[in-house]
């Protein structure tokens, strides 16, 4: 008899779910796939910059390992190594691949991949299809997926939103529930595995450079399913965003890595025309803190410095909370080509052309680090196991997360241009492991008793009959508002942990007044507010992940940054220096010969490192998310200070 | 400044696919930097119409909110475009918001756009490869090929040169700018191209390329400047060959 | 033999509407409107050449096989085209719509007024038995007495108008549609040069009016006394 073709329900349609489905056709499995609206709207198409890969095509002497350490280094620390090694050796692949499959990446003069600057490194590393890379991808995967919907092995459900996933008896997870957002019905649908591509978490906080759909609810009910959830606390804040009413616009790093300059005016309150302010009347404060780096240091510090020259210093533009993003010395038609898309973005929100004016940004909310807590399978080399069902595989047996959603490749700060990297291979590299799962399985999701998926489909329509029923005084949308301005005042770019508790009342309060909340339509076509109010119920408590485990987190590292707890590295410090430390350590030779204050900032470093390396894990218990630690796999790099200037 | 104290907007509303239209007129506080966008999440925070009467807010979509994912396309002020990038200060007031005309209405503001979708299947808008696994680098191309494809893959099938297309209509066959553009997309890769006889078969019939009629509103109304009308012209130009190819050749 | 599917039969018919606006409806619309022009430049002109064409041989043959079938099926589809828009050149309001407006305008229009030219000339002729080495005499003598009208005028000003129009407008749609022009330069520089044509082809048959409205002269027949 042959085998039954396995069935795997991938939720999410954006570079991770496009690419764990067009490699699980291609494995012979039938995937549905679960999406809000068409797969080609998905949140990925807002990524701009790139991707990386050290294909070293300017012979700068790059390799993977040399990326792998950038990644690492720009996470501080906090990324599984094994993991982050694996999908630095497989880029350069995974970039020709792309670029088989008819991405419009910009060409070199012999017609291969260009690559350009981005932050976090100094070598030319990043592919790129103008400013819309992410776009560029998203489409082209999606036409690949099309090519296999075309011979029937996809099954699209756009339109469509998952609730939550079945879990049987034994733990395992055997399909998921799913609701049409046109007929407003709730199903389920049964599959060997399903699989979370459900990206991040912005909506949390309102205003960010995510989109809409980007509640975190499937990862949030995942959590509250049993998932554990990791370093929920670090989210990313992009340092150049275009403010707006309904969303901070990105204005991407590749900006910078084209060549363009971040400054203010050095007289604070200086309200004449950027254009007009001469070279030695301006502070290129990233320029002068950081010679090494420059306008490319990561993310983490870009939005930190921002954050210190306007706010502390209060040298804002015209005393407002904005920095210059300044090109105009770059050339037309150069802008156009390589930042077309992005600088058209600015234009049409600002009325403003940034050819001829430097651009007004300030740092947004961009990307989550955290996400479900996924597994993995090392070798006793420190290689991954690729065929190993573990990998990339949620606590509950059968659920899986891949992409944003997920927590192990950008450890407490992501580097530019990686984020569509990792959703690419982790959604490429789970599909063995899926597979491999279910094969594993003793029992198929066909001998599951029917009462299972009865069940998890009336528990949900009941839940959404609820909701129906809420006739408070509280509008769910204004509610979520305030969930937003309280994260936004709480759990941002500069953190203590007065303020962090603060946001957690509010966020208690919110919770509370939840309950009040008015289902403001009721009808039974097309309906989006109850399934607003389901998420907002999910982004509450994503909320309090995210504010609990910043709250307990009483250090600085990469983007959780509280001043507090700020070891203060000594300006004239050599990451080397610790490295040395700890060879004479190991060796019990004489620790000294070191400048002043050196030692006792390792030491403190060591001290720190020893409790603070370490995952938060959020687990949901009594109605709280219970954190604890979890160690990391450090094996391969030394965990070190980081330094850019 | 503006001097606005509200913004009215009326939006033509409908309860399900096949229920009446119906029209409602909300008035919404002015902000500096406000869109379309901004003024349907001010009505979703508080539903109540002009005549202070308590209605279900207005459902539309969107998702990106800058203009890449195509989502929030929609008639204002009768005309297509995204509502994101539709700035308060920059329209007539009062502002009018119909749903895209031109496919089936969902739910007020909402509309099935499947059909750009199915289209993209006809004409095989995909790359054929042999697998995903490492197969070494793509193709060599021209930084010019790649200029020229780059403009046409930025086609987000929003849908908006369709609704502007006197000759796309609900309920006939043709397939529109969009699909044209992106035949044109394909055959200009390397490795697309070896699909190029089949998608031009499939531009070659009913509802195919010789249905336009050369209106060119598509590149006027398109939000990415895809040279839309090239487009048709040059796949009017390979069908042309095909055609004759398939006179004397077979 | 293959039968051909509806689709193969849709892009013929379509293509085959194309080109027969070219050649031969639009060559005839050139040929026809250049000649009966030369009546400005002298009679004599005109006359040789309208009994020269009307004395070729099997010329009934050539017409229905090179005027009428081309131009019925050019309208005939012409008038499913014009079905299956719909204009909205109220709302879209761009040069290039209002011309295709205009087109579907002017093609419904023309079509009327041949069927009001070959009322006036053709039939008639079918029903006196004339013969044709007459022909020169018999049509002035129609054009002199019709352009005493000011309608008449009217109805060929606005015919004339038309159909230049529509020629012209149609040889870039032609250009378009067979993809001789591609690029948007291409597009430009092709339409205002066949809008050039048009006008002058609109000059020639405006001429034609004004000489046959402000100057009408009797000719007697080429060869006298038959």
């Amino acid at each position: 008899m042959p085998q039954r073709r396995k069935k795997i329900i991938i939720i999410g349609g954006g570079l991770a779910g496009l690419s764990a489905a067009m490699k699980l056709c291609e494995r012979n499995a039938d995937v549905v796939i679960v999406s809000f609206q068409n797969l080609k709207r998905s949140h990925s198409v807002c990524a701009q910059g790139g991707i990386n890969a050290a294909v070293d095509a300017k012979n700068e002497g790059d390799t993977p390992e040399k990326h792998f350490y950038d990644t690492i280094k720009g996470g501080d620390f906090l990324a599984h190594q094994p993991l982050v090694r694996d999908m630095c050796h497989q880029a350069p692949a995974i970039i020709h691949l792309l670029d088989r499959i008819g991405v419009a990446f910009n060409r070199t003069e012999e017609g291969r991949l260009a690559f350009r600057r981005f932050g976090g490194t100094l070598y030319s590393r990043t592919a790129f299809a103008g400013a819309t890379t992410g776009q560029q991808l998203v489409y082209s995967l999606d036409e690949q997926v099309r090519r296999y919907e075309h011979d029937g092995m996809v099954e699209r459900l756009e339109w469509h939103e998952y609730l939550s996933a079945i879990i049987d008896e034994e733990g395992i997870c055997r399909g998921a529930v799913l609701q049409d957002l046109r007929t407003n019905k709730i199903f389920s649908v049964k599959g060997d595995a399903v699989i979370l591509a459900t990206g991040g978490p912005g909506q949390v906080y309102v205003r960010s450079t995510n989109s809409v759909v980007n509640t975190g609810a499937a990862a949030t009910t995942a959590y509250l399913q049993g998932a554990k959830y990791g370093n929920g606390e670090f989210i990313q804040i992009h340092p150049t965003a275009i403010p707006g009413q309904d969303k901070l616009r990105l204005m991407s790093e590749s900006a910078r890595g084209e060549g363009g300059r971040v400054w203010v005016p050095r007289k604070a309150g200086d309200n004449r025309d950027p254009m007009k302010i001469p070279e030695s009347e301006r502070y290129y404060f990233l320029e002068e803190n950081y010679p090494l780096y420059g306008n490319l240091v990561p993310r983490d510090v870009a939005s930190r410095e921002i954050y210190e020259v306007v706010y502390s210093k209060s040298m804002g533009i015209g005393g407002e909370p904005m920095v210059y993003l300044d090109l105009t010395h770059k050339s037309e038609e150069y802008l156009q080509d390589r930042l077309g898309g992005i600088l058209d973005i600015y234009r049409k929100f600002t009325g403003v052309d940034p050819k001829k004016v430097p651009m007004r940004i300030f740092p947004a909310v961009h990307y989550s680090m955290g996400g479900l807590w996924t597994d993995y399978q090392r070798d006793s080399a420190g290689f991954i196991d690729h065929g190993s069902p573990r990998n990339q595989s949620t606590s509950i047996p059968g659920l899986y997360a891949a992409g944003e959603a997920d927590y192990q490749y950008h450890g407490a700060n992501r580097l530019g241009a990686n984020s569509l990297l990792s959703c690419i291979y982790t959604g490429l590299m789970m599909s063995r492991a899926v597979i491999n799962f279910s094969d594993n399985l003793k029992k198929s999701y066909t001998d599951v008793s029917s009462t299972v998926f009865d069940q998890a489909e009336s528990q949900w329509v009941s839940r959404f009959k609820e909701i129906k029923q809420m006739n408070g005084s509280e509008n769910p949308y204004k509610l979520h508002k305030e969930l937003g301005d309280a994260m936004m005042a709480g759990a941002l770019i500069v953190r203590d942990n007065k303020t962090l508790e603060k946001t957690i009342a509010s966020i208690k309060d919110i919770e509370v007044r939840f309950k009040d909340v008015k289902c403001v339509d009721t009808s039974n076509w097309a309906n989006p507010v109850p399934s607003f109010i389901n998420q907002l119920s999910c982004m509450i408590e994503l909320s309090k992940i995210i504010a609990k485990g910043a709250l307990l987190r009483d250090e600085f590292r990469g983007a959780h940054f509280k001043p507090e707890f700020d070891l203060n590295q000594p300006k004239n410090f050599d990451p080397y220096e610790y490295i040395d430390y700890l060879e004479r350590k190991e060796n019990r030779e004489e620790l000294s010969n070191y400048p002043e204050g050196h030692l006792e900032y390792m030491q403190k470093f060591e001290e720190n490192n020893k409790k603070w390396l370490k995952s938060t894990i959020a687990e949901y218990k009594n109605n709280e998310p219970e954190i604890s630690y979890e160690d990391i796999d450090t094996s391969i790099l030394t965990p070190r200070p980081r330094k850019y200037d | 400044m503006s001097t606005h104290k509200s913004v009215r907007l009326t939006v033509k509303r409908q309860n399900a696919p096949s229920a009446e239209s119906y029209w409602e007129s909300f008035d919404i506080p002015w902000k500096p930097h406000a869109n379309i966008i901004s003024c349907l999440q001010d009505i979703q925070c508080r539903p109540v119409t002009a005549e202070g009467k308590e209605v279900n807010p207005v459902a539309w979509d969107c998702n990106c909110l800058e203009e890449v994912c195509g989502s929030c396309t929609m008639v204002i002020n009768g005309k297509v475009r995204q509502a994101c990038t539709a700035l308060i200060d920059q329209l007539e007031l009062p502002i009018y918001l119909e749903p895209m005309s031109k496919f089936p209405t969902q739910r007020d503001l909402q509309v099935d756009r499947s059909r750009i979708f199915e289209n993209l299947k006809k004409v095989k808008a995909w790359v054929p490869i042999d697998g995903t696994h490492d197969q070494g680098e793509g193709p060599v191309i021209s930084d010019q090929t790649r200029a020229q494809r780059y403009v046409l893959s930025e086609c987000m099938s929003c849908g908006c040169c369709l609704e502007a297309c006197p000759q796309f209509s609900l309920d006939n066959k043709f397939m529109g700018a969009a699909t044209f553009s992106q035949v044109r997309l394909f055959n200009l890769h390397p490795t697309g191209a070896m699909h190029t006889e089949e998608r031009l078969e499939a531009v070659m019939g009913e509802g195919g390329i010789t249905d336009c009629g050369n209106a060119q509103v598509c590149v006027e109304v398109c939000p990415k400047n895809i040279p839309l009308t090239e487009s048709i012209a040059d796949i009017g130009r390979q069908t042309t060959l095909q055609a004759i190819k398939n006179i004397f050749q077979k | 033999m293959n039968w051909l599917t509806r689709d193969q039969i849709h892009y013929l018919v379509l293509k085959t509407h194309s080109l027969t606006g070219l050649v031969p409806v639009g060559a005839f619309l050139v040929l026809h409107l250049f000649v009966n022009s030369l009546r400005t430049v002298g009679v004599w002109q005109y006359q040789l050449s309208i009994d020269l064409i009307n004395n070729l041989p099997f010329l009934i043959w050539i017409e229905i096989g090179f005027i009428y079938i081309p131009l019925l099926f050019h309208s005939a589809v012409g008038f499913y085209i014009l079905k299956t828009g719909t204009r909205n050149v109220n709302v879209y309001r761009y040069p290039r719509n209002g011309l295709y407006t205009l087109q579907r305008l002017s093609g419904a229009v023309v079509f009327v007024f041949i069927l009001y030219h070959l009322g006036t000339t053709v039939v008639p002729k079918l029903f006196n038995g004339k013969e044709h080495f007459e022909a020169a005499p018999y049509l002035i003598g129609i054009m002199n007495t019709e352009f005493e009208s000011w309608l008449v005028r009217l109805i060929y000003i606005v015919g004339i108008a038309s159909a230049s129009f529509h020629f012209a407008n149609g040889l870039w749609g032609f250009c378009m549609s067979w993809g001789v022009i591609v690029g948007k330069n291409a597009q430009r520089n092709a339409s205002i040069l066949f809008m050039l044509f048009g006008l002058v082809l609109m000059f020639m048959g405006f001429a034609t009016v004004a000489e046959f409205s402000l100057n009408p002269i009797e000719v007697s027949p080429t060869v006298p006394g038959v």
